[in-house]
């Protein structure tokens, strides 16, 4: 592996922007100081080095966030994005009694990446996307700070999930549009992104209606290796440990990567055949190694029969959505965008036409 | 022509619009994509930056495979915002390739008997710090039972509807109080106290509340007299607040460190503390000090604080207790109290700072009690800085509520508070936390309901602390991931799930739930010649403090 080194840092610096490439192996370097052999994790400089942002009620950009305790019994908090109405009258104060408005006002709940064990929803990478996601969807992002692996196994965060989801849901003043409903999406990136599907599996058993998820560099893994993971191990910031690492931090301990957590469409997995899933957006990078296990699950739900739309881009590497200096990023911006709102235009239809 | 791809732009100027506690405003200098992350990189260092990142890489790759742990566990990383420095320190430790240096006295290698100045401080006892284990301690979800849920859910949404309500109101009727709409605002309060029926006034909204409509009340019905403080009352009610929460223990922990760390290496020391009140800060550190490798330093300790309006010598008497703790521990020590109703009041030669000794000034929550007028500040800040410190230590609500719209002050204010108050809720002792509420009564309440020089609750946060700090001559002491960790470290013993250390730019931040709510923050004296350069760069190495002969000005 050392030898082959030099080379494979110049291959990363060649596919993104200089300083894209400071951002991602700073913390490709701050991570390997936080993992440990044994499997634990150093949680005090993970916090020390992590850039975070407090909450703004005051709108930037037309933007302003708030944090609300979602439930106290495990600290559970998440960060509300919501844009500032045209006619806002006092800016910085949510409306909360009356539900948004009588457009759709579309609701994604959005996961943080950081392969669970890395980030919150108040790092600055994370509040920066969210606004964005604000701005871009015309959108109320809920950023849920799940509890992190190694401390919090499976399903910990799946649980958190949950709790955010049927929070969101319950809310009178998230309700918008002339059905006076909370039209939610789900979105989340690497780790967030399968948390995404795996609280969508569960929203499906329970009868909570969601609209559509959305996943970014989502994190799946199995037992065996994919072709991706040896070709581009430890090419463009990420090796093929690594990633293991995070796995045994985050499954049950002893298990293997082909928990159906990990792996939805493996050996341990179920058929998503029947089941009422939301249609799904998967955007896969081309220069990440976990591409085939993304691929895979694309796979697996078009055999289900699922609505699935795959955006793959050929020399994006993990991470290019959170900087706004290449062309992935406003290709998938604009992908988000027709999918969060194509449904409230359907609906908007819907309505005009039930007069 | 670098190795990068050079077809794909950049983007050095793109808007970093979330970061609200940046000084971005610095100019196009810095990289505006990665600033919205959270790192100060200036344009014209990205190559240098990467070239390092990319040679750091290389060591860690080709060196002892330990290294990666010994750069986390051995290391004290400072500032990690600014990278460029980061990268470089991380460097320098992989190059040298030894172990640091242990430092002088940490607090945290405290054995559990610590001597306490009398039943005041019911010290808990400190742990070895080895022995806790690097987790971050979450507590486990317990299952209610459904239908208590289903109940429970239920009574929370309607209480939340009615809570949400409330705060609508009480920004209606702040807004009335700023347009001098007093008939308005009076019958908004009457809508007000009929909502408050409604909730629970023990908790939550309900009580924070409760405390603005008085506060609103107040200023609307009641002289400002009605705001003067009692000097004795305060202090039982600093002392409940600092048993039931961990803000001021927090803020004497961090600036104790710092001021240890700053005191490594010299045999006669003087701190200055700027609020003395009932001396709670300094036994800890005189503990840590006798407990130095190489032995304790000769210890004077000036406490300014107002004067007894009873007559008696209460300085003296803290004055006293100190000296005792300090000969139980074989530390020299001396002791000097200047009572001065204001800060401004207070002239150097009145500390008597002697030629060869190395000077910490000690300020928590002092400072902001001096912006009623810019003058005032800018006075003690010149004197303290001629005094030539080797270390200021500065803690800070982290707020705005110093600015001149009532609404806005207000609207802060009560986002703040809230915070704070349902922070305190996690406070089991009942007589403290009532007590503790009263001392956050009287905050609000003079933000609230005075002006002109009764209000000095005039808090402002670290960002315009910098460039006040700054601009008078000071730079920045990081304080770095060690102190963070300790601090955490308190806090997961001694405190509620909930509260959280942040590292903010080489300062350090207690909030609650990812609000920061105080700051705590070290500088120095910078030579007269490096303050141009020092305020147009971004924040640089800590600079060398010279040794010359104190010049004592009045």
């Amino acid at each position: 592996m050392a030898g082959g080194n030099e080379v494979n840092l110049n291959e990363a610096k060649t596919v993104v922007p200089l300083n894209t490439w400071i951002l991602i192996s700073n913390f490709k370097l701050a991570y390997n100081l936080l993992r440990r052999p044994d499997g634990t994790f150093n949680r005090h400089l993970a916090e020390f080095l992590d850039r975070k942002v407090p909450a703004n009620a005051i709108p930037v950009d037309g933007v302003f966030s708030f944090d609300v305790v979602i439930d106290k019994a495990t600290s559970l908090v998440s960060r509300v994005y919501c844009p500032v109405p045209v006619d806002e009258a006092q800016p910085g104060i949510v409306e909360l009694e009356r539900p948004l408005s009588t457009e759709v006002v579309p609701v994604i709940i959005f996961f943080h990446g950081g392969s669970f064990a890395h980030s919150s929803a108040n790092s600055a990478i994370y509040d920066t996307l969210c606004r964005r996601f604000v701005g871009i969807c015309d959108a109320v992002v809920v950023s849920v700070n799940y509890r992190r692996a190694p401390e919090n196994r499976y399903p910990c965060a799946y649980d958190d999930g949950c709790a955010a989801l049927k929070w969101v849901s319950s809310r009178p003043w998230l309700r918008s549009g002339k059905d006076c409903k909370v039209h939610m999406y789900l979105c989340g990136d690497s780790s967030g992104g399968n948390i995404v599907h795996n609280v969508a599996m569960r929203a499906v058993e329970s009868d909570i209606v969601l609209l559509g998820i959305i996943l970014l560099n989502p994190l799946f893994g199995g037992e065996g290796r994919t072709e991706s993971e040896t070709k581009l191990d430890g090419k463009y910031f990420v090796a093929v440990q690594d990633r293991d690492w995070y796995w045994r931090a985050f499954l049950p301990e002893g298990d293997d990567r082909n928990h159906p957590a990990c792996n939805p469409f493996g050996p341990r997995g179920r058929s998503l055949e029947g089941l009422e899933f939301p249609k799904s957006l998967v955007v896969v990078a081309g220069l990440d190694l976990v591409q085939d296990w993304q691929l895979a699950y694309v796979e697996g739900l078009k055999k289900a029969g699922q609505d699935v739309k795959l955006l793959y881009l050929e020399q994006a590497t993990i991470g290019f959505y959170l900087l706004p200096n290449n062309n992935y990023f406003y290709t998938v911006m604009d992908e988000i965008k027709q999918f969060v709102r194509s449904n409230c235009y359907l609906l908007k239809l819907q309505n005009s036409s039930n007069k | 022509m670098g190795p990068y791809n050079s077809d794909i732009p950049t983007g050095s100027s793109g808007s970093s619009s979330s970061d609200s506690s940046s000084c971005g405003r610095k100019g196009s200098d810095v990289d505006g994509f990665l600033a919205g992350a959270g790192y100060k990189v200036r344009s014209s260092d990205l190559r240098q930056v990467a070239q390092r990142l990319e040679r750091l890489e290389t060591f860690m790759i080709n060196g002892p495979t330990d290294i990666s742990q010994q750069l986390a566990s051995e290391t004290i990383h400072y500032n990690p915002s600014d990278l460029a420095s980061w990268v470089d320190s991380l460097l320098s430790e992989v190059n040298h390739n030894q172990p640091l240096p242990v430092s002088s006295s940490d607090l945290s290698e405290f054995s559990s008997d610590f001597h306490c100045m009398e039943d005041l401080l019911p010290s808990p006892p400190f742990q070895q710090y080895s022995d806790l284990t690097d987790t971050w301690i979450d507590q486990t979800n317990p299952q209610p039972q459904q239908q208590q849920l289903t109940a429970a859910v239920a009574a929370a949404a309607a209480e939340e509807d009615s809570g949400i309500r409330l705060v609508h109101l009480l920004m209606t009727c702040a807004g009335s109080v700023q347009r001098g709409d007093v008939a308005s605002a009076g019958s908004l309060i009457d809508d007000m106290q009929a909502l408050l029926i409604q909730v629970n006034r023990s908790c939550g909204i309900g009580k924070v509340a409760d405390y603005f409509i008085d506060a609103l009340t107040r200023r609307l019905f009641s002289p400002p007299a009605v705001c003067a403080d009692s000097i004795l009352e305060n202090e039982i009610l600093y002392h409940h607040f600092y048993e039931a929460c961990p803000y001021l223990k927090f803020a004497h922990f961090t600036a104790n460190q710092a001021i240890l760390e700053a005191f490594d290496g010299h045999d006669c020391v003087h701190v200055i503390d700027f609020n003395l009140m009932h001396g709670l800060q300094w036994p800890a550190l005189i503990q840590a000090l006798a407990l130095r490798p190489g032995g304790p330093p000769f210890l004077r300790l000036t406490g300014i604080g107002p004067p007894s309006p009873d007559g008696r010598d209460s300085h003296r008497e803290i004055g006293f207790k100190l000296a005792e703790l300090a000969r139980s521990v074989n530390v020299r020590f001396a002791f000097r109290g200047v009572a001065a109703s204001r800060l401004d009041d207070v002239k150097p030669w009145m500390l008597k700072v002697g030629p060869t000794e190395v000077v910490a000034v000690n300020s928590i929550m002092q400072f902001h009690r001096l912006l009623s007028s810019e003058q005032s500040l800018e006075t003690v800040l010149a004197w303290i800085r001629s005094l030539n410190p080797k270390i200021v230590t500065v803690v800070e609500q982290e707020a705005n509520h110093n600015q001149a719209e009532f609404l806005d002050r207000f609207t802060e204010a009560l986002y703040y508070y809230s915070t704070m108050f349902d922070s305190l809720e996690s406070c089991t002792v009942q007589l403290e936390k009532t007590v503790a509420e009263m001392f956050i009564q009287r905050e609000i309440c003079n933000i609230l309901c005075c002006e002109g020089p009764a209000r000095v609750e005039r808090h402002e946060p670290l960002v315009k602390w910098r460039e006040r700090l700054g601009a008078a001559g000071f730079g920045p002491l990081h304080l770095g991931s060690n102190a963070f960790k300790q601090a955490s470290m308190l806090l997961t013993l001694f405190s509620a799930e909930g509260y959280c250390v942040e590292e903010n730019q080489g300062c350090l931040t207690l909030g609650w739930h990812s609000r920061p709510l105080i700051a705590a923050s070290a500088w120095q004296a910078v030579p007269d010649t490096a303050i141009t350069a020092a305020a147009a760069a971004p924040a640089p190495h800590p600079l060398p403090v010279p040794q010359s002969p104190l010049v004592v000005s009045n």
